[in-house]
């Protein structure tokens, strides 16, 4: 007898476009960003978001072990994005499988366009993704929270990368799909760019949509994007603020 | 060019990929123009701004070796001819063992180095990847004898020391230390005794955390102070 029995929700949207956990549409779920939580990492970063719990860490521009791999002009960089095996109703068999190996791929990609490698050449930036609790759109949260991590390591970028994800289910598009959505919902699509360019680096679609359907996912991404970098840029500044009203002496 | 616009205030904290000023500045360290010609910040740092010219003063990151810098390496290979020598960077110090004639030139006895010394050397030369050749072959550098390393962020190296070593006369004086900071982030320590050495690393850990915010000499002072009162 499993300890856990998946259960698809009768109704996935009302007619009203009322989701499964009461948002709307176009509403996404509570996000927390923490940034520089781990001692020992460069840069780190700590998402929560909807029951998503993701953790990243930064290390480097360090040395390249093993040496063969060094690039001479410019920094080399490798993303690992990892579930935890408690992250997910099922205890998860521990190690990458070909799942976290795609998305390790993808997010390695949404980031990379954001580092200046050329300033270190000869040099290895690794990240690393911890997804403690899973609840969709882990990929994403990563990605916000890696961008957090990268720029908390002092790594010179062009700007931080904001990720979300938007779906179908019906006839209805809606922003940051939730688990259920995700498992029953007709099309998932996670979305990256770099700020603030608004250059895409990370788009992939799972499910049809129309012409149509994808311009309006688009642009409710885009928005919900938008609306990520300035919680990203509200938590990079948020630790000096604290020490800075710390020694001011006001509260 | 189009009119000039300074879009942030001077000393504000800014992210990567913040416009920071348009139209006819100098580029400083740490920014970059985009394609539409706005100067942005390329890392998580304070604004500065002075007269024509935009940067970023950065708030954290590794060190990245500059011609004449000054560091503290610990020596973590000897191989024949060479010395490597770690700097807390991700480039590895390299130091020629001079032979042939050029021993007759300089003190062969600061090159009898051991697994573990930790040494003052100076960057010789970088090409910005691979090779980084260090030198002690003047006075001052070589091997530090005793003392204490203390470490604080690359980035930090320049509040730690202040505008015209402001900041460090503070630290020195007050502790009655001999201090050598390095640029790589290593700062060598010899004090009367391990009370001085104490209240130093809590005014380093000090000086790291509140960096940003000005009057930092000032409360440095009045820390170190009260912390060696009793």
């Amino acid at each position: 007898m499993p300890l856990y029995v998946e259960k698809k929700p009768e109704v996935l949207i009302t007619e009203d476009g009322v989701r499964t956990d009461g948002r709307k549409p176009y509403e996404m779920r509570p996000v927390r960003m923490t940034v520089g939580i781990l001692d020992k990492a460069d840069g780190s970063a700590f998402i929560e978001w909807g029951g998503n719990k993701i953790l990243a860490a930064v290390f480097g521009p360090r040395e390249v072990h093993p040496k063969h791999l060094v690039l001479p002009d410019k920094a080399l960089v490798r993303a690992r994005y990892n579930m935890a095996p408690f992250s997910t109703p099922e205890r998860k068999r521990p190690g990458p499988d070909r799942r976290s190996v795609e998305l390790s791929k993808v997010i390695r990609e949404a980031l990379k366009p954001a580092i200046f490698v050329e300033n270190y050449p000869g040099s290895v930036i690794d990240i690393f993704i911890e997804v403690l609790r899973s609840d969709a759109g882990t990929r994403v949260a990563g990605v916000n929270a890696a961008s957090l991590a990268l720029a908390n390591a002092g790594i010179a970028m062009r700007g931080l990368v904001a990720a979300c994800a938007v779906g179908r289910v019906g006839d209805f598009v809606v922003c940051d799909p939730n688990h259920d959505e995700d498992m029953w919902g007709d099309a998932d699509m996670p979305m990256a760019m770099l700020m603030e360019a608004e250059e895409i680096t990370l788009l992939q679609t799972d499910g049809p949509m129309t012409e149509e359907q994808f311009r309006e996912a688009l642009k409710l991404g885009r928005n919900a994007i938008r609306f990520l970098y300035e919680m990203q840029k509200e938590a990079l500044r948020r630790p000096y603020q604290v020490v800075e009203r710390s020694v001011r002496g006001v509260v | 060019m189009s009119e000039s616009v300074i879009l942030v205030k001077n000393r504000e904290v800014v992210v990567p990929g913040q416009p920071l000023a348009k139209g006819r500045f100098k580029l400083g360290r740490d920014v970059y123009r985009d394609d539409s010609g706005i100067i942005r910040a390329k890392k998580l740092g304070l604004a500065d701004i002075k007269e024509d010219t935009v940067s970023v003063v950065p708030l954290s990151g590794v060190y990245i070796p500059k011609e004449g810098d000054i560091v503290i390496g610990v020596v973590s290979r000897i191989s024949g001819s060479t010395i490597i020598v770690d700097i807390r960077s991700p480039y590895q110090g390299v130091i020629p063992i001079p032979r042939g004639r050029a021993t007759e030139r300089v003190d062969m006895r600061k090159y009898n180095l051991k697994l573990g010394d930790v040494i003052l050397a100076k960057v010789k030369a970088f090409d910005g990847s691979s090779s980084l050749l260090l030198t002690i072959d003047m006075e001052g550098l070589g091997k530090l004898e005793g003392g204490y390393i203390l470490e604080v962020e690359p980035a930090k190296v320049p509040r730690v020391i202040g505008k015209r070593q402001s900041m460090l006369t503070i630290l020195k004086e007050k502790t009655r230390s001999d201090i050598i900071v390095g640029n790589n982030g290593r700062i060598w320590v010899r004090s009367p005794s391990l009370k001085e050495l104490l209240a130093l690393e809590k005014a380093l850990r000090k000086i790291e955390t509140e960096s940003h915010v000005s009057g930092l000499s000032d409360r440095v002072s009045s820390f170190l102070t009260q912390e060696l009162s009793d």
